[in-house]
């Protein structure tokens, strides 16, 4: 019993461990602070994006219109500053606006129109890539770019949009790696420490009997649609600011790598459910991965596969061996 | 054959189209361009480079006076040979395929030709001598770039490279890096990375993040996409070494412009050809095919060097400004006989 | 012969300590609807899962038309002639395919017919659905089919077995009467053809239109078997129960002041308007058939569904609540029927399902205050007398009786003006229902509580008073001591007589 509840709770960590050791000694410069801090950097917008599907994982439901969120709010940030001309408050406050109110339509079609929320999300999904590129008839922003009109964009990124996702806190932290450990924790916080995060974990395993304790269930679930949405609109925020514009793209690797980030999370220290800080470790040993494979120059495919392969062995590991666990007691 | 419907026809057409001086010295179908119709078939359609490619087609059909029908099948390949059908049944009169893939599209272009419609193909090759390729020539997009890195670095440097194997133009210009290496056995390339994550140029940032870690000796960058040029700027810039890394792309764009002119900016140049000419030349090369004449088999657009010190000598912010202080770049003289007219303003757009 | 399609002598079987049937003698005579009565836990269903190949006996034998029968599987004792439908009928259909391959599912099954679809199959499925009397179209899907025709399908498919014993498992609990009555036809034409029918059901309407006799059980052996005509059914009740009438333990208190006060109420369109009310101290049972209306009653005390017409107050004050976080927030708790689809967090320990309803008590602003959550797992463990190893065992890790006791627990950790408990003892072992029993009746004093039980000895047990609910109104009232049981049964049974 205690050989398997170590490798089911800490088998995980330990594989994290020995990836660093690998790495460590395969790929000279791994072990130093700037690679640890490129590592955070590269997963810090999946990160923040799987930290919100994790909230909406952990009421029952799923969001498969994060990686759309978020480059939406990657577009309307741009054209709020390219197009617009206003400033980097204007464009971070409708972002985060336009993330909480697809939240709300998300919540609204699933609490209220009973749409089961893989097909409300994927339908908004589908809006939102949609309606980030009519303002613009397709194309990407950039200052100088033409207007369906006939004029030119003449507003520029503002420096203090820029610097959410250039500027490092004492030369060396990145401010989006910052924003990533500070929604962690929050994140974390509110899920395990508050009587509302416990009431979601209790809507997602049972709705039914948490509405008879008497949960607000479908308040909840909204809430955690708007959590979702919110952060996928951070990561979006953190993006523009990255590349410095507006890119027209699906998001849907976003999508994906959050959400496996997410579902590695279940795998970590045992938990078999949605959990904050198996999300954040999820995301970073996806990070730690990529960063070690492509220091040792290996193409793009074989980290999909290492990639998929590390989401399927953390599957088995929450389902198989926990599952097993629970019928031999 | 003229009889009274068809002048009176024509009497009604030259009413009301303002291009008719130009339209009766064309030769026909083009003496009445408004009864012709040509179909533009897509495979990719999204981003800055496919738009572009889809203001030229439309203007050049404009300039001809000709009806432009577009069928965009977003990356499905069963859908777009679909289309080809759909537009044989719609009764056009010459099919442009821009992009996909030779499997789907072999036997849906040959039922277009059976069907007596004349189709060129641009970026996509058909496998049929009957229909003229319009392509933009990777391989000097390559060389022109990397004629540009000897100039500047000598030709000896160590190089980072980035490429994802399987897509046709990156291929091609593939092939011109790997001669260029043999040519010039000093460049010692000790990295090779990229992706097709999209955005793209985030998922090669991070990428690059870990290359450039990994290989703090490499000077040169060759990122022969200008996706891949704007995340390894993003990288070097993040990593604080824009003074040692130069970056060589290809393909532009205004954004593009706007990183290359950044103060200290990493990347110095890129060989592009104008999507939008690329697109007028198409149309062009079709309406040839529809007047009885031949293109050629290969309708080459060549492409420009352009690089940082040309953008900020002359100022140049945007497209359309490169377009009017370029010349060469606004223009293409392939596939423009005579009789042919061209679009009036194209840096209008 | 004397014509019994099934002897049973001697049956025994236990599970570990528990002896469910001990020494079953009883017959089964072709061409005979024997109805067969026992409270919860009597060893209904344990007999005939014997009967039907899904347990093994371990004592005693079954003869089936003369010959031995003791089947390995239920696909054995269905070969040997033995039909069941389950209570569940979707059990026995495939809601996604079509009448005629439900009909013929099993052919398909063994392979002996082969593709399914087209003209051969459907009249095949048409001469087996004739030889019961159904007429649906067999094109359409299963699903659409009203519940009386889905059933009738289920046993249309049994009877291609050519069953000598057809084991009906209370058949009507969802059907409506004009349902009910096709169902009943059909078992006259099988009865005329010579088969045995055993027919288990509570409702004595159903047991008065078809039983040739009755087999009553209780503790494990048969208790009564009535053949005499007329059936003397208050004499099975009887037996089924086992009570005498002086055997109440229930020293009834004096009656507190009025909590619950419910006027004119009225639980569905066109039931009769009732009265009803609660005092504090008192426990009162509410029983009555499926489907008489005790859910009803529990939805809109609890606010999950508002009643027709009529008005509550509660402690004097109206009482109208919105839905159950407004019946909470007045004081008014359920522990609703069902505990793992509707009370227990799978994910979730002992404690943390115990504080679900009350986490604003065990929280400083947002956040959780562990040790008080703690506290609360350690004192309602003692309370109730949970079975765990401590409060952070998993809720699934216990029996079924301690999860119960968690689940009537977590409403007993704070004071209620009225609580309900809808069916607190379904699938509890006798030890937990009595400690359970004990606890509700311990704990009583300052609050009206309402027990919601369709066994009528569960409600001897626990209450003070005992109501008794059919056709969604109050049919009548007793005082628990010297209980007339056969006047409560013919309340249970039938509404109209008993406008009391």
């Amino acid at each position: 019993m205690t050989a398997r509840d170590l490798a089911i709770r800490y088998g995980f960590l330990v594989l994290m461990a020995g990836l660093i050791v690998v790495f460590g000694v395969t790929a000279s410069g791994f072990l130093t602070v700037p690679s640890a801090v490129f590592i955070l950097q590269s997963v810090a917008i999946t990160g923040i994006l799987a930290l919100g599907v994790t909230c909406t994982l952990v009421v029952g439901g799923f969001d498969l219109s994060i990686g759309a969120v978020a480059t939406s709010a990657l577009m309307l940030s741009a054209y709020v500053m390219v197009v617009w001309e206003m400033g980097a408050v204007a464009a971070v406050a409708l972002c985060l606006l336009m993330g909480a109110g697809v939240g709300l339509i998300n919540g609204f079609l699933i609490v209220k129109m009973k749409v089961p929320d893989l097909l409300a999300t994927l339908g908004m999904m589908f809006v939102l890539l949609g309606i980030q590129r009519i303002p613009t008839e397709g194309n990407s922003i950039a200052t100088g770019m033409a207007l369906p009109d006939g004029t030119t964009a003449t507003g520029t990124f503002s420096p203090a949009f820029l610097a959410l996702g250039r500027l490092r806190l004492g030369d060396v932290l990145p401010l989006s790696v910052v924003f990533l450990l500070l929604i962690a924790v929050l994140v974390w916080s509110f899920l395990e420490l508050t009587r509302h995060g416990r009431l979601m974990y209790a809507i997602g395993s049972n709705a039914q009997a948490a509405a008879l304790a008497g949960a607000n269930v479908e308040r909840y679930k909204v809430a955690a649609y708007v959590i979702s949405g919110v952060l996928a609109s951070v990561g979006g925020i953190l993006l523009a600011a990255r590349l410095g514009r507006g890119d027209v793209a699906s998001g849907n690797n976003l999508l994906l790598d959050s959400v496996a980030a997410a579902l590695i999370g279940f795998a970590v220290l045992g938990a078999s459910k949605p959990n904050a800080f198996g999300t954040a470790i999820g995301a970073l040993f996806v990070g730690i991965l990529l960063q070690g494979l492509t220091m040792l120059n290996a193409p793009y495919y074989t980290q999909d596969f290492v990639k998929g392969a590390v989401l399927v062995v953390a599957l088995v590991f929450t389902f198989a061996l926990t599952g097993r666990r629970t019928r031999s007691a | 054959m003229l009889n009274r419907r068809t002048f009176g026809a024509l009497l009604a057409s030259a009413a009301l189209a303002p291009g008719l001086a130009l339209a009766q010295s064309m030769p026909a179908p083009f003496d009445n361009p408004g009864e012709v119709e040509i179909a533009l078939v897509r495979y990719l359609s999204t981003g800055d480079f496919f738009q572009a490619y889809l203001s030229g087609v439309e203007r050049q059909a404009e300039a001809l006076g000709v009806n432009l029908r577009v069928l965009d099948s977003r990356q499905d390949a069963a859908l777009q040979a679909d289309m080809v059908d759909q537009a044989i049944a719609l009764g056009v009169d010459g099919i442009i395929i821009q992009h996909g893939l030779t499997e789907s599209m072999k036997e849906a272009a040959q039922r277009a030709l059976d069907a007596g419609i004349p189709v060129v193909a641009f970026d996509v090759n058909v496998e049929n001598e009957n229909i003229p390729q319009i392509e933009q020539s990777d391989r000097d997009l390559a060389r022109l770039a990397l004629e540009q890195a000897i100039a500047d670095n000598g030709e000896e440097w160590t190089a980072g490279y980035v490429y994802v194997p399987g897509i046709a133009p990156l291929d091609r210009r593939h092939e011109t890096w790997t001669e260029f290496k043999e040519r010039y056995p000093g460049i010692n390339e000790v990295a090779q990375f990229g992706t097709l994550d999209n955005p793209i140029a985030n998922s090669v940032a991070n990428q690059a993040r870990s290359v450039i870690s990994a290989n703090p000796n490499i000077t040169v960058m060759f990122a022969p996409y200008d996706e891949f040029a704007k995340g390894v700027k993003i990288a070097v810039d993040e990593a604080g070494m824009s003074g040692q890394v130069s970056i060589y792309s290809a393909d532009i764009s205004t954004a593009d412009i706007a990183a290359m002119r950044e103060p200290g900016s990493a990347w110095k140049a890129t060989a592009a050809t104008n999507p939008a000419v690329v697109g007028e030349v198409s149309v062009r090369a079709l309406a040839m095919l529809l007047a009885g004449e031949d293109p050629g088999d290969q309708v080459i657009v060549p492409p420009t060097l352009i690089t940082q010190q040309q953008l900020n000598d002359e100022n140049i912010t945007n497209m359309e400004e490169l377009s009017a202080r370029v010349p060469a770049f606004a223009h293409a003289d392939v596939a423009a006989p005579d009789w042919m007219p061209l679009p009036s303003a194209p840096s209008q757009n | 012969m004397d014509g019994s399609a099934i002897r049973v002598r001697g049956l025994s079987k236990a599970f570990g300590p528990n002896r469910v049937l001990r020494g079953i003698d009883f017959d089964l005579p072709a061409g005979a609807v024997t109805v067969l009565m026992g409270a919860n836990g009597a060893g209904k269903s344990t007999l005939v899962k014997v009967l039907c190949g899904v347990h093994p006996t371990d004592r005693g034998e079954v003869t089936l038309g003369g010959r031995p029968f003791a089947p390995g599987s239920p696909a054995q004792a269905l070969r040997a002639g033995v039909v069941t439908v389950h209570q569940n009928i979707d059990d026995g259909v495939v809601p996604d395919l079509d009448v005629a391959s439900n009909l013929l599912l099993d052919q398909i099954a063994d392979g002996s017919v082969g593709v399914a679809s087209g003209r051969k199959l459907r009249d095949r499925a048409r001469a087996v659905a004739e030889a019961v009397g159904l007429r649906v179209d067999l094109r359409r899907p299963m699903a659409e089919l009203p519940l009386a025709d889905r059933q009738l399908v289920a046993i249309a498919r049994a009877m291609a077995h050519k069953p000598r014993l057809l084991i009906l498992d209370e058949p009507t609990s969802s059907l409506s009467a004009a349902e009910a009555e096709r169902l009943f036809a059909l078992i006259d034409r099988l009865r005329a053809q010579g088969v045995a029918l055993l027919y288990i059901s509570h409702r004595m309407s159903d047991i008065r239109r078809i039983a040739d006799r009755i087999v009553s059980m209780r503790d494990g052996v048969v208790s009564g078997v009535f053949e005499a005509q007329p059936l003397d059914t208050g004499g099975a009740v009887r037996a089924m129960l086992g009570r005498d009438l002086s055997e109440a333990a229930i020293t009834i208190p004096a009656p507190g002041p009025v909590v619950l006060s419910m006027q004119g109420t009225v639980l569905r369109p066109g039931a009769r308007p009732f009265d009803l009310i609660a005092r504090a101290g008192e426990v009162v049972a509410v029983t009555g058939l499926v489907g008489a209306g005790k859910s009803a009653l529990a939805a809109a005390l609890f606010g999950l569904a508002a009643p027709v017409a009529g008005a509550m107050r509660l402690d004097g004050a109206p009482y109208a609540p919105a839905s159950p976080i407004a019946a909470i927030a007045r004081g008014v708790y359920m522990v609703p029927r069902d505990r793992r689809a509707n009370t227990l967090i799978a994910d979730f320990d002992i404690a943390r399902n115990l504080s679900l309803p009350f986490l604003r008590r065990h929280a400083r602003g947002p956040f959780l205050r562990r040790r008080s959550e703690a506290a609360l797992g350690a004192r309602m463990v003692a309370e109730m007398g949970v079975v765990c190893r401590s409060p952070r065992d998993g809720i699934l890790t216990l029996s079924g009786g301690n999860q119960q006791k968690v689940a009537v627990g977590r409403w007993m950790a704070e004071a209620s003006r009225l609580l309900v408990l809808d069916e607190p003892f379904q699938g509890v072992d006798i030890q937990a229902r009595r400690d359970i029993g004990a606890k509700i009746r311990a704990t009583a004093r300052d609050r009206a509580t309402l027990v919601l039980v369709a066994e009528l000895d569960e409600a001897m047990e626990i209450a003070d008073r005992i109501l008794v609910m059919s056709e969604h109104t109050v049919a009548g009232e007793h005082r628990n001591e010297n209980l007339d049981l056969s006047s409560v049964m013919r309340q249970v049974t039938d509404a109209h007589g008993a406008a009391a």
